[in-house]
């Protein structure tokens, strides 16, 4: 279990970067990081305190060196890093204590969360500067309810279906022609009689499936309805839920039937073992794979078709990035200019330098050459919408503490699915006004 | 504490003192001395427990989702113990955890460590030896104990390897399986309590006065029946101090299962949910208390009433 456990909460990516650094990070779970700061910087810097949850080695890295590409762009950046659970747990603390001026985040309705609740300064005059930098739907991504922006995109990875093109081989199955649910239900079928776990699936911290559920939902019910069902428009209750349900359960015999006990990485080292097939997954699954001959060897397609006038045409794919916080304010002059610089070419190829399969949300960012890394990129090209995560799209005190535990039942007993529907929809309108 | 209270007001000027008092008056430095060891650290309770108290049970009847100020917190009267009991799934399966834990405490780690604390007060050889190794788990956290038993118990763990099956798909899934993972986190949680209670009696049994033994044996009653008839009944204020702790500890059961699996999924804990609705991104401040109220009064009314009982006996 080791830090994975502790952190079962955190965000997809950050687990990612926690697994890659392995065993023994409890220890390093602490509290407070040291700042890597901008080392001896010149008094003449421009001056600003940045929040950040990336505490794994591999995360810090990648801040060191964009902080470093900020100090040679004439910034004085104090960076703060703190363990990545406990920046999560208390973040409401946080950003109503004394926060720094800029913080790493999330975009969708985690963050417009923050910005409707006034914890959050509103950045839309830096986006009439660096809209040109990135397409309409960061935009979108970016803007709170009020129609401002808070949010500077950074990075981003799409959720899709991850196999081992070897794998796929030795069965005889070609992953292009699975297009539609028969396609993909006949695969499993294929995998299944040479005795492999067609998909592996692990839901132990409770947010993993929540992926699976919005691919099924999307296809089942459009994109549009998944909007409605994040943002309260639409019910649990209703019947187009069931629908996504019954269609997910037929995914059921072809998984492995201890979901609950692994965690998604444990769930992931089966593909990579060749003991499973595929994983529906973010495309942090290839945080696992050390070996660079396996990891050339890992490839995605998207979710399949299940209802035909939807296609394949909308995406999970979440954007993280920065905000200002409200304490921004008091040094806004700075705390923006930086924001301008993280949306620059200057910022991405800092991270760049240091983690080569990242896609940045930057559109001036040149291609990249890893085949992996393309077929992300043309996955998200190709879909019509492109949606958060469940925990990402809806309010945070309906995701983790009730989605997540019925998801969890949903997985144990398919059968009590209506109940399970039927009491979201109950807990949903019981939930305090926002 | 209160007896001391009394003694201070009337000492300090009372009129007329309506027990007799073998002091009669207190210097203005025993004064100090006094304010300084009682009120202050009453001052200090006060402050950090009981108003905080209050004030938890005051916000389990509004809602409030830990943002902003006094003006963000709405009434909500009942309303969230309402909805706690009629839909909130995972409350009653923690209320029967809960209760589980409680009983399986009251019923075999505490006679198993008074039966220890029987054994090794007899003097055996290596006695020492025993005592240490049944007390070290209560040294380590239950953070840390919670990660080495997970080793243990894991699908691909020393159990099921001992088993000879650990394959993922196939193998028994100690903390995965809800009907199973309760138990077993009752039994971890019970190796660490055997060696409390035994080291409580067994601190206990050492202040017995030998000849109490001395006279049983001599007249002719077995070491098991001394035990049992002359030894534990002398031991009551263990017994008191063993109770509280029992009630005490099943109820604020925690951080185990927390490292286990956030306490979800068959390992539901009154302590977990209110940790999960009120700290994190998602605050349900209101909930939270309510839930925190009501493990507040499970755990002191049982404790109250039977400390009261046991002095009111006492006097």
């Amino acid at each position: 279990m080791s830090d994975q456990n502790l952190q079962s909460d955190v965000s997809r990516r950050s687990v990612l970067k926690g697994a890659a650094a392995g065993a023994g990070v409890v220890a390093a779970g602490g509290f407070l990081a040291a700042g890597a700061g901008a080392g001896a910087a010149s008094a003449a810097g421009k001056a600003v305190s940045l929040g950040s949850n990336q505490s794994d080695p591999a995360a810090r890295k990648s801040d060191a060196a964009w902080v470093a590409a900020a100090t040679k762009a004439g910034f004085d950046v104090k960076l703060n890093t703190v363990d990545h659970n406990t920046f999560q747990n208390q973040i409401n603390s946080y950003l109503q204590g004394t926060p720094d001026d800029v913080f790493t985040w999330f975009a969708g309705y985690r963050m417009q969360f923050f910005a409707s609740k006034g914890l959050a300064t509103d950045i839309s005059d830096v986006w009439s500067k660096i809209g040109k930098n990135f397409t309409k739907g960061y935009k979108t991504a970016s803007t709170g309810l009020d129609g401002k922006q808070y949010f500077v995109p950074t990075t981003w990875y799409p959720w899709a279906v991850m196999y081992r093109k070897s794998v796929f081989k030795a069965a005889g199955v070609d992953p292009s022609s699975i297009i539609t649910w028969a396609d993909f239900i006949a695969a499993c079928k294929v995998f299944k009689s040479k005795g492999l776990t067609p998909i592996a699936l692990g839901d132990k911290g409770g947010w993993e499936a929540m992926g699976t559920f919005d691919l099924v939902n999307m296809r089942t019910n459009g994109y549009k309805f998944h909007v409605d069902l994040m943002g309260g428009r639409a019910s649990w209750g209703d019947a187009r839920v069931q629908k996504t349900f019954k269609n997910w359960e037929s995914m059921f015999p072809y998984q492995n039937t201890n979901t609950l006990d692994l965690e998604w990485s444990d769930a992931a080292q089966l593909v990579l073992q060749k003991k499973a097939a595929m994983q529906v997954m973010g495309a942090f699954h290839a945080s696992i794979y050390t070996d660079a001959a396996d990891l050339a060897d890992l490839a995605l397609f998207p979710f399949p078709e299940i209802n035909k006038a939807n296609r394949r045409d909308a995406v999970d794919a979440p954007i993280d990035g920065y905000m200002l916080s409200k304490g921004a304010s008091k040094n806004l002059a700075n705390a923006k200019a930086l924001a301008t610089f993280i949306a620059s070419t200057d910022y991405a190829n800092a991270v760049l330098s240091v983690a080569p399969t990242a896609l940045f949300a930057n559109s001036n960012m040149p291609a990249s050459d890893n085949a992996f890394v393309r077929q992300q990129v043309d996955l998200v090209k190709s879909s019509k919408y492109i949606a958060q995560f469940l925990d990402r799209d809806t309010r945070p005190d309906f995701a983790g503490p009730i989605v997540g535990p019925a998801i969890q039942s949903f997985l144990k007993n398919p059968g009590d699915k209506a109940k399970i529907a039927t009491n979201l929809s109950k807990q949903w309108d019981a939930l305090p006004p926002a | 504490m209160s007896t001391t209270r009394t003694d201070l007001t009337t000492a300090a000027g009372a009129k007329a003192p309506r027990r007799r008092r073998r002091r009669s008056n207190f210097t203005k430095k025993d004064r100090a001395v006094l304010f300084g060891l009682v009120g202050l650290p009453t001052v200090l309770h006060v402050l950090f427990v009981w108003v905080p108290a209050i004030l938890t049970v005051f916000l389990s009847f509004t809602f409030w989702d830990g943002i902003g100020g006094v003006k963000n917190i709405h009434w909500a009267g009942f309303q969230n113990y309402h909805q706690i009991f009629t839909l909130y799934d995972a409350f009653p399966k923690a209320l029967r955890n809960n209760a589980l834990w409680l009983g399986f405490f009251a019923f075999v780690p505490t006679p198993l460590g008074i039966l220890l604390a029987y054994f090794i007060d007899k003097n055996l050889k290596g006695s020492k030896f025993y005592q240490t190794a049944f007390y070290l788990p209560m040294v380590l956290s239950l953070a840390v104990t919670g990660i080495v038993w997970d080793y243990v118990f894991r699908t691909n763990g020393l159990v099921n390897s001992l088993l000879g099956n650990t394959n993922s798909e196939t193998a028994i899934s100690w903390f995965g399986d809800p009907h199973k993972n309760i138990w077993v986190v009752l039994g971890i949680a019970s190796w660490r309590h055997i060696g409390y209670v035994m080291l409580l009696y067994l601190a206990g049994m050492k202040a017995v006065d030998p000849s109490l033994h001395e006279a049983a044996g001599i007249d002719g009653a077995s070491d098991w029946y001394t035990f049992r008839r002359v030894v534990f009944p002398s031991l009551r204020p263990v017994n008191v101090i063993i109770i509280v702790v029992t009630v005490i500890d099943s109820l604020r059961a925690f951080d185990l299962v927390f490292i286990i699996n956030r306490g979800r999924n068959g390992l539901e804990l009154l302590g977990v949910l209110v940790y999960e609705n009120i700290f994190g991104e998602s605050s349900r401040i209101g909930w939270g208390a309510a839930l925190a109220t009501m493990l507040f009064l499970m755990s002191i009314i049982p404790i109250m009433v039977y400390l009261y009982q046991t002095f009111r006996a006492d006097d």
